[in-house]
């Protein structure tokens, strides 16, 4: 997969970017507030860029028009938190006309949305979405959740030292 | 057939029960790899050559197994690098399974500086401590499966431990376990006749930021990377990408290896390789 090579910027409707966290982290969306036609955006890189007003398509599964060139694209979406308006920044990289990444920043200033903010920007828990793996149906695991039974020993005896 | 083997424990699952004589040959390979290749038994090949200068003329499978790691070496920028068992085990993951650190990160030294390989005779003027854990349970599986198709058994799937090579017809659902709780899922892949391989940070993790993947430039573990996955035509490949894409991004890794991915990082940033096949939950 080439690495992208052309910026442009879209605009997001700030519904687009609150839908993108909502979907993230269920558990911060009480604090978001979705509004619309406020979202302001920024090239990441590069010097040419474009408007387009066409909202990107975050589902997982999407795919975007033939319109849309490989690049990484950032905007900021707004949303109204108690203590005022805050944003925050959605960066997507286009390759070969699918969403290869999604990365949400946000800018928060007020310390009660700025804690909102941290709980799903620092916790990956909050960050990533999960599915109870029971109900997927799934044939197989491929993670990491087996661990070697020396390394488990090793720790249990170490919060035996720790206890003692 | 399930049992314990390089630490962890294995499944190997096949239409029909495999006979005691082909799961007598599977352990022996499995306990012919370790002896060879465990950095936690002081009788095995790897830790002799941690001992003592000299050149070893290593097994069979270290050639496929060396070069992968060149080229991972070599596409990371020297992050990932098989040298990091000095690093590992300054962190307290040694012999000992101390799980203390016991000093400052120690650096990997660096390929070229440390060791010779030709293919079949390694040369090292000093002591080096090898560490092939990145791809060696990927590799193993291999060599299980080879052990397999030996006696005939030609549909089977081999899980390490989450590491898992498939052959056969067909396809199956393998979840991707979430980095933060084993319980859920962040995607699922349909795997046909090949390997999946994960790597995550949040296991074989001993508190305040220690954990196996290690950066070779400075010894300590990586941070910005909490989950990998790639999915390869053979396990050894799809688990050393695992591996190297805490390292470096997938579009960075040579294309000749022929593998998709994903990675998760700690902020949450999710890349997915365009032929994913599959869904990540994003």
């Amino acid at each position: 997969m080439p690495m992208p090579n052309r910026t442009a910027v879209i605009a997001f409707s700030g519904l687009s970017a609150v839908g993108l966290l909502a979907g993230c982290a269920p558990a911060a969306t009480e604090s978001v507030t979705p509004t619309t036609d406020t979202a302001t955006v920024e090239p990441t890189t590069g010097s040419t860029s474009e408007s387009v007003s066409t909202p990107v398509p975050l589902a997982d599964e999407a795919t975007v028009d033939s319109g849309f060139a490989d690049g990484t694209y950032t905007a900021d979406g707004s949303y109204v938190a108690p203590s005022g308006p805050e944003t925050i920044s959605v960066t997507v990289t286009l390759a070969d006309g699918t969403i290869a990444a999604v990365e949400v920043t946000g800018h928060a200033t007020d310390p009660q949305a700025k804690r909102h903010q941290a709980d799903f920007i620092g916790g990956i828990a909050a960050v990533v979405v999960g599915q109870p793996i029971e109900g997927l149906s799934v044939d197989r695991v491929a993670g990491s959740s087996l661990t070697g039974q020396g390394f488990n020993a090793a720790l249990d005896a170490i919060r035996a030292e720790a206890d003692a | 057939m399930r049992f314990e083997g390089i630490g962890v424990p294995w499944e190997i699952a096949t239409a029909e029960p495999l006979d005691e004589r082909v799961q007598n040959a599977i352990l022996q390979r499995v306990a012919d790899y370790d002896r060879t290749w465990s950095r936690f038994r002081a009788d095995s090949l790897v830790a002799r050559i941690g001992r003592e200068p000299g050149q070893w003329r290593l097994p069979a499978e270290a050639g496929p197994l060396l070069e992968l790691y060149r080229e991972l070496y070599e596409a990371t920028g020297g992050r990932m690098n098989p040298l990091v068992g000095a690093s590992l085990a300054r962190l307290g993951y040694g012999a000992g399974m101390s799980l203390k650190a016991t000093g400052d990160a120690l650096p990997a030294v660096r390929w070229e500086d440390a060791i010779a390989w030709d293919g079949v005779v390694l040369s090292a003027p000093r002591p080096v401590s090898i560490d092939v854990g990145a791809a060696g349970k990927g590799q193993l599986c291999d060599l299980v499966g080879e052990v397999l198709r030996a006696h005939g058994v030609e549909e089977f799937v081999v899980d390490a431990s989450g590491d898992i090579l498939r052959r056969g017809a067909g396809t199956i659902r393998v979840a991707l376990e979430h980095p933060a709780d084993p319980r859920l899922a962040v995607g699922v892949v349909e795997l046909g006749d090949g390997a999946i391989c994960a790597s995550a940070t949040n296991r074989r993790a001993w508190g305040d930021g220690l954990h196996h993947v290690i950066d070779a430039l400075t010894g300590l573990p990586v941070d910005d990377i909490v989950a990998t996955w790639a999915i390869g035509a053979d396990a050894m490949t799809a688990d050393g990408v695992a591996t190297a894409l805490f390292m470096t991004s997938g579009t960075r890794l040579p294309s000749g290896l022929g593998v998709e991915w994903a990675r998760i990082s700690s902020s949450g940033r999710i890349e997915v390789s365009a032929g994913f096949p599959g869904e990540v939950f994003a």
